[in-house]
């Protein structure tokens, strides 16, 4: 039999707490509890971790995949390659088994299928588990707790301590109370089983074990999970949102705390809805947010200009997703950046910024609410599918030096005692002060339409220009210390990346091997879209040898911008648009392209 | 303190064609917000796009003219945000009923705290001319010169039908009515529909000023059972000789925000947001 031929097979060099895996299955199978509990487990081993989910649009059936890579050191993205398969079903092992690394290993639901079925012949070095995952489920009560079955059997596989796998089982259902035996006791009895059966039957000589690690503790969470945090520490105090694909689980972030957090949360019947109640929140003095996708992006571009036109600070994270149109819903890509740029008809300031990591997701998206107060304009902050939905372990967020600045927004004391108060009054640095309802002496219209300095409605040229200049002012109050873009690796190197968004952790991912080659390789990011950054962008790219743009996209938008901005044009360039996330191989086998050249 | 008429009214030149039933509108707000006694700063007039959307620069009170159809949704906003103030959402037919019908729709079910005016005049004013959502079948103008081939809303009905807590129609043309009705539409407890008779003097000839005075009657006037919310809906289909105004239905239902424990204290607008600590929110991360 295949399974006893592979097992007996020798064993290459053992390796410590380094390690990729990847669960598969169909949607409703679990899999992601898999991929979850285990990413979970391994950082309280110590371990440094990433995860990311690849799923289809459907509740049920299709074929979804997790994965999760873990190392004593930061990681900062996925590798194509994997040491464990775990298989629900069979098109899990025809996807993915070529994924494996040398003397890889599949775990699979002999219950499901036989594995004689898929032609594994090109890779006999692959080690095959069969675990009857779904009949050790049902022997505990129920078939849904095959999947935890399996987080069993990899612990066995690798020595991961079953205790760490208890801690996050208790974490995530102690609080659910469940008839006769708790959920928590009988989800650990799978685990237990798991382990039990892959330590019986096989003889078991993996090539990685996992060892604890004394490490400072770290947070593990995901792109949108920063942001939403990032934007509670603000001081959010509404939000509307229309769920959409992959930007939903911010508002569940949102309804799931509205209580501990007073925070209003709608969702609302449309994003035209959510970003016109934004509108009257924010001109009401509630710091305000909604999150979407694309699609309800493009609802909501008339009322962006809207709180352009009103003055209104407000704060939209638009997790850019596969298009045009519904294009492929639940898979990444960045080609919405023009479009953010110049999303609604006419002129005016916005602010724009694209977090690269969760990190960033949590200190950009604090800072937008702060400057989109001090600029009075609505601010957008482009995260990607891949941010968005994916985790990685990080240091815990250091809140020390964050502090809320609300601009030239009126206390009502300050009002109390105004005079002549004017909204949209004409000032040297463009920001008017602003009042909101309930404030005495500060009545105002906020309004969509052009006006005088007291909110009422003109159309006279005069007014018109002095009104305009004054809006296109308010950003210069920014300084490039505060958008400043982000260096990594030496200044004097052979070749410099420049990418945006996402991106971010596979190229320092990729870097990290082009060290290790000696090869000189340094890495913009753009982090700051609107204003752009364009003294420190034009020196170091003035620079550069030689230059790489990363983007994932067709048109190369953001080279496009850079050019528009500086004048430089990249040449190189490695653009992705399949909806896949680029793999830091993709990127370390470009740049070796570009500098051979 | 007393509220006037005059400190809520201020001197924007009025931009809406003589004789406009937008002024009696106007009027009856005034009249509504001093009978009322309601300090200005605590109002917020909110509007879409169209002859009615000029209407904030017209009360002088805190105002949000926002974009065509989108006045409940503004409105809405800032009801969340403060629900101590008094918000009022004005809109046309083509504004509240056709581009914003869904908004309608969804702001009665929620009985969000806001009373919404809606100049019901059957025709498009501003665009010059065009069929609205609530033109009678056959009605000929620049954009149905054929004759219009949809039925119309019925607005009364909708809210009705829509779980509505207080379902009024008013006419412009008969001020003491009208002001009577907003201010009873401002005391409700939730969302307050009035759909308002305001002839469109440029371009309606058929539903004038005088064609509602020889057929409106007064529901109040007749002790009408606002209560039941059967009768009420087939009043709503009451047309022809006699048409009914005054409140149709109205219920006490607990309003949007009463539903809300966050602002129980103080609205979130007016909370403090300098410390808020995340860790309990990271813990679970760790």
């Amino acid at each position: 039999m295949i399974d006893t031929i592979n097992q007996k097979k020798e064993v290459g060099k053992m390796a410590r707490n380094m390690i990729s895996l990847k669960a598969g299955g169909p949607a409703g199978s679990g899999v992601f509890t898999i991929g979850a509990m285990f990413a979970r487990s391994v950082q309280k081993a110590g371990l440094n971790v990433f995860y990311t989910a690849d799923y289809p649009s459907l509740i049920k059936g299709g074929h979804n995949a997790c994965y999760v890579r873990a190392e004593p050191n930061e990681v900062w993205s996925q590798i194509s390659t994997i040491d464990i398969l775990v298989a629900i079903d069979k098109v899990s092992v025809e996807k993915h088994f070529n994924e494996l690394t040398h003397q890889g290993a599949i775990i699979f639901d002999s219950d499901n299928f036989d594995i004689k079925e898929v032609n594994l012949s090109s890779r006999p070095d692959i080690l095959i588990f069969p675990v009857p995952m779904t009949t050790i489920g049902k022997e505990i009560g129920d078939r849904l707790f095959s999947n935890v079955v399996a987080i069993g059997a990899i612990c066995a596989l690798i020595n991961h301590n079953l205790e760490k796998v208890y801690i996050c089982l208790e974490n995530q259902f102690g609080k659910k109370k469940s008839i006769g035996t708790s959920i928590v006791d009988n989800n650990k009895k799978a685990v237990k089983k798991g382990y039990d059966y892959i330590k019986e039957k096989f003889n078991v000589n993996f090539k990685i074990s996992i060892e604890e690690v004394k490490a400072d503790p770290t947070i593990l969470l995901s792109g949108n999970e920063a942001a939403s945090i990032g934007a509670i520490k603000a001081g959010l105090k509404v939000v509307a949102e229309y769920p959409m694909t992959p930007s939903s689980s911010i508002l569940s972030f949102m309804a799931a705390n509205e209580y501990n957090y007073n925070i209003v949360v709608k969702h609302t019947e449309d994003e035209i809805a959510a970003i016109n109640m934004l509108c009257g929140s924010a001109m009401t003095g509630a710091r305000s947010l909604t999150a979407t996708s694309g699609g309800g992006f493009s609802l909501m571009t008339e009322a962006i200009g809207m709180a352009g036109l009103s003055e209104t600070p407000l704060v939209i994270i638009e997790s850019m997703r596969t298009g045009p149109s519904t294009g492929m819903p639940t898979y990444t890509e960045q080609s919405d950046l023009r479009f953010a740029i110049h999303a609604s008809q006419g002129e005016f300031p916005r602010l724009i910024c694209a977090p690269g990591d969760v990190d960033e997701s949590f200190y950009e998206t604090y800072k937008m609410f702060n400057l989109t107060d001090r600029t009075q304009t609505p601010g957008i902050i482009l995260m990607d599918k891949h941010l968005s939905e994916s985790s990685k372990s990080t240091k815990p967020f250091d809140t020390s030096k964050l502090k809320i600045e609300r601009g030239k927004l009126m206390t009502y004391q300050q009002m109390e005692n105004a005079k002549d108060f004017k909204r949209y009054l004409l000032t040297d640095d463009g920001i008017s002060p602003r009042s909101v309802p309930g404030q005495p002496n500060g009545l105002y219209v906020s309004t969509s339409y052009e006006h005088y300095e007291d909110s009422f409605t003109n159309e006279e040229s005069y007014m018109r220009i002095a009104q305009v200049e004054k809006r296109a002012r308010k950003l210069n109050s920014i300084t490039e210390d505060e958008i400043a873009p982000k260096f990594f690796g030496d200044k004097d190197a052979d070749l410099t990346i420049v990418s945006w968004g996402s991106n971010k952790g596979m190229i320092l991912e990729a870097m990290k091997w082009l060290s290790k080659e000696g090869l000189k390789v340094n890495f913009l990011q753009i982090l700051w879209i609107v204003p752009f950054p364009v003294k420190k962008v034009t020196e170091i790219l003035t620079k550069a040898k030689k230059t790489l743009m990363i983007e994932q996209n067709f048109d190369a938008q953001m080279k496009g911008l850079i050019r528009e901005k500086t004048g430089i044009d990249i040449k190189n360039l490695l653009l992705k648009y399949d909806g896949r996330p680029l793999d830091p191989e993709e990127i370390y086998a470009k740049v070796k392209e570009v500098m051979a050249k | 303190m007393t509220t006037t008429v005059n400190d809520v009214s201020n001197k924007n030149v009025i931009q809406w064609c003589p004789g406009c039933g937008d002024f009696g509108v106007l009027m009856s707000i005034k009249q509504a917000l001093a009978g009322l006694n309601l300090n200005p700063k605590d109002v917020v007039i909110a509007s879409g796009i169209g002859c009615s959307g000029k209407m904030p620069h017209y009360v002088k009170t805190y105002g949000l003219e926002s974009i065509h159809g989108r006045s409940l949704a503004a409105a809405t906003g800032v009801q969340l945000a403060n629900p101590r103030l008094t918000v009022i959402a004005v809109g046309g037919d083509g504004d509240g009923y056709g581009i914003g019908l869904n908004h309608f729709i969804q702001s009665v079910r929620r009985n969000v705290k806001i009373t919404y005016l809606v100049h019901n005049n059957m025709v498009y004013g501003l665009t010059k001319g065009q069929t609205a959502p609530t033109a009678l079948k056959g009605t000929k103008t620049s954009s149905t010169p054929h004759g219009s081939i949809e039925m119309p809303i019925n607005p009364i009905a909708l809210a009705i039908a829509a779980t509505g807590t207080f379902v009024a129609r008013g006419f412009a043309g008969n001020l003491p009515h009208l002001s009577n009705l907003i201010k009873a539409g401002i005391q409700h407890k939730g969302f307050a529909l009035i759909d308002i008779f305001q002839p469109c003097v440029t371009y309606n000839h058929d539903q004038t000023f005088d064609f509602y005075r020889q057929r409106t009657y007064d529901l109040q006037a007749q002790n009408w059972d606002t209560a039941n919310h059967m009768e009420a809906y087939k009043k709503a289909w009451e047309w022809g000789d006699k048409i009914p105004i005054g409140i149709f239905y109205k219920e006490e239902r607990p309003t949007y925000s009463d539903e809300l424990p966050q602002d129980k204290d103080l609205p979130v607008a007016l909370q403090n947001i300098d410390n808020v600590d995340i860790t309990p929110l990271l813990n679970k991360y760790y």
